[in-house]
């Protein structure tokens, strides 16, 4: 075997193997586009913080949670096998277009907006974050019905609710979402603060 | 990578599948209906055919299932991966069957193993990714075995359906009438090496919990115990059995000359349940949830 190929040879491996090492193992996670809309999931209220704030069921009804993640959390109010509503409270920090509809909201509930959508779906903005919304289902919900619901709903616990900051919230933050750091320069501030003379002092 | 509505979207309308689960929904009280067009999902979630409204919610949702923290297209990627190999393993089988003419086929027919210890693997990792893409959907810990098994009494519409189609085509026709009673053996022979055969267990091995296949194998047989206490009880409660199975596939798929387990290797080679009802559950979490975002 010539020399030549065996170089040849050798390079088409190391070249395969960063081509693997880059493009192939499970670099994904560490990529933008893993979260919603590309927001570090410390800025969003994780969705367990918003299951003890669900309503309080009647006799005979029923509420089955079935989904919690970061920023949402989701139940099913069912009756007697029967699912009634979906009830759900979710951080807008993922979806800011979601607030937008409150704008020109005319109803009010305890002094948050209430807006409806649809026949079905009533969503009420609490503390210009999260959204609690009801949507009925099956034989469907009327208004007023919604709106109990909505108002069963522990609201001032709602807008309480932080998110978890932690250390390492600027760091996990996505390319294109980093704000520039403002940092303070000492000396140029010395400098304006103390009056520069116009012009130098002669010497003596 | 396609979204989960498109892929919903793009689901069959009429074919061997859902000819299978049509005739398996006939076990099932409650009527199934064959989902495959996301507007009408998203209309019939938030009871409103306001197409703004309804373009609104699958923008949510697209971008939902693009981000992979979310778990959605994990879940489907579970799906298809068990399908994969559900349809490789399906296809050796269906060549041992028909081998006997050609003497490279009776090599391959040789090769393929057909023990039951083999179809328990199988079925132990249909409900592992079960687990797994449930856990994915609804962001519980991966482990959550005990949460698992209480939300398998809350499954409804198109699960029960699932469900009934796993224990049929999976348990019941491959490995007889007392495959629920005898699986908690069969998993007890399985060691690596059986582990190691199944196409299936290379796809998921990366997404189930634990290091190396000893972890991998005590979750299986964990989220296996769940499932078949409730599977149990689900199966008696509807009388499933095999002969029960085959009759309302026969009223779908037009009348059956050859046994049970040539049934079964039927439906591995030439149908996709399990991805298909995976595809349609996993869509309406997500829809639930983009209606509830918009």
């Amino acid at each position: 075997m010539s020399r030549l190929l065996r170089w040849a040879i050798g390079v088409t491996l190391l070249a395969s193997l960063l081509f693997a090492a880059f493009f192939l193992l499970p670099f994904r996670t560490w990529l933008p586009g893993g979260t919603v809309a590309d927001v570090a999931t410390s800025e969003v209220v994780n969705g367990s913080a918003f299951n003890r704030l669900f309503p309080k069921t009647e006799p005979g009804e029923q509420l089955v949670f079935t989904q919690e993640k970061r920023g949402f959390s989701e139940a099913r109010l069912k009756q007697a096998d029967a699912i009634k509503a979906l009830l759900a409270i979710s951080d807008t920090t993922t979806a800011p277009a979601a607030r937008s509809k409150f704008e020109g909201s005319t109803e009010q509930l305890r002094g948050w907006p209430l807006v409806e959508q649809g026949e079905q779906a009533s969503a009420l903005l609490v503390a210009e974050r999260f959204q609690v919304k009801v949507i009925g289902q099956g034989n469907g919900l009327d208004p007023t019905q919604r709106h109990e619901l909505i108002a069963a709903f522990d609201l001032d616990g709602l807008a309480a609710l932080r998110p978890a900051k932690d250390a390492r919230s600027t760091r996990a933050l996505a390319p294109g979402r980093q704000q520039p750091v403002a940092i303070p320069v000492p000396v140029a501030k010395k400098e304006a603060a103390q009056p520069i003379p116009a012009t130098p002092e002669p010497a003596a | 990578m396609s979204t989960v509505l498109e892929r919903l979207d793009r689901l069959p309308r009429r074919d061997l599948t859902v000819l299978a689960l049509k005739g398996i929904s006939t076990l099932v009280p409650g009527d199934w209906q064959n989902i495959t067009s996301a507007n009408a999902l998203i209309a019939s979630v938030m009871g409103s055919d306001d197409p703004a409204l309804i373009a609104q919610v699958r923008e949510r949702a697209d971008t939902l299932s693009r981000a992979r923290h979310e778990g959605y297209g994990r879940a489907l990627s579970l799906y298809d991966a068990v399908n994969r190999s559900q349809k490789a393993a399906g296809g050796l089988r269906l060549l041992a069957n028909v081998g006997g003419v050609l003497p490279l086929i009776k090599q391959v027919a040789k090769l393929t193993p057909t023990t039951d210890t083999l179809q328990a693997v199988d079925l132990g990792l249909k409900v592992a990714a079960e687990m797994l893409a449930f856990t994915q959907v609804n962001g519980l810990p991966g482990d959550s075995f005990a949460e698992f098994g209480a939300s398998l009494n809350e499954y409804a519409g198109e699960a029960r359906v699932r469900m009934a189609a796993l224990i049929c085509f999976d348990a019941l026709l491959p490995l007889g009438d007392q495959a629920l009673q005898r699986l908690d053996d069969l998993l007890g022979q399985v060691g690596q090496k059986e582990l190691r055969l199944s196409p299936a267990y290379g796809g998921m091995a990366a997404m189930i919990p634990g290091r190396g296949d000893d972890a991998h194998l005590s979750f299986l047989r964990r989220g296996v115990d769940q499932w078949l206490g409730w599977a149990g009880g689900y199966a008696s409660s509807l009388g499933l059995n095999a002969q029960k199975a085959v009759q309302a596939l026969e009223t779908t798929l037009g009348p059956w000359q050859g046994g049970f387990e040539q049934l079964a290797t039927f439906l591995d080679a030439f149908t996709d349940t399990y991805q298909h009802t995976g595809v349609q559950a996993v869509a309406r979490r997500l829809v639930e949830r983009a209606a509830a975002e918009i």
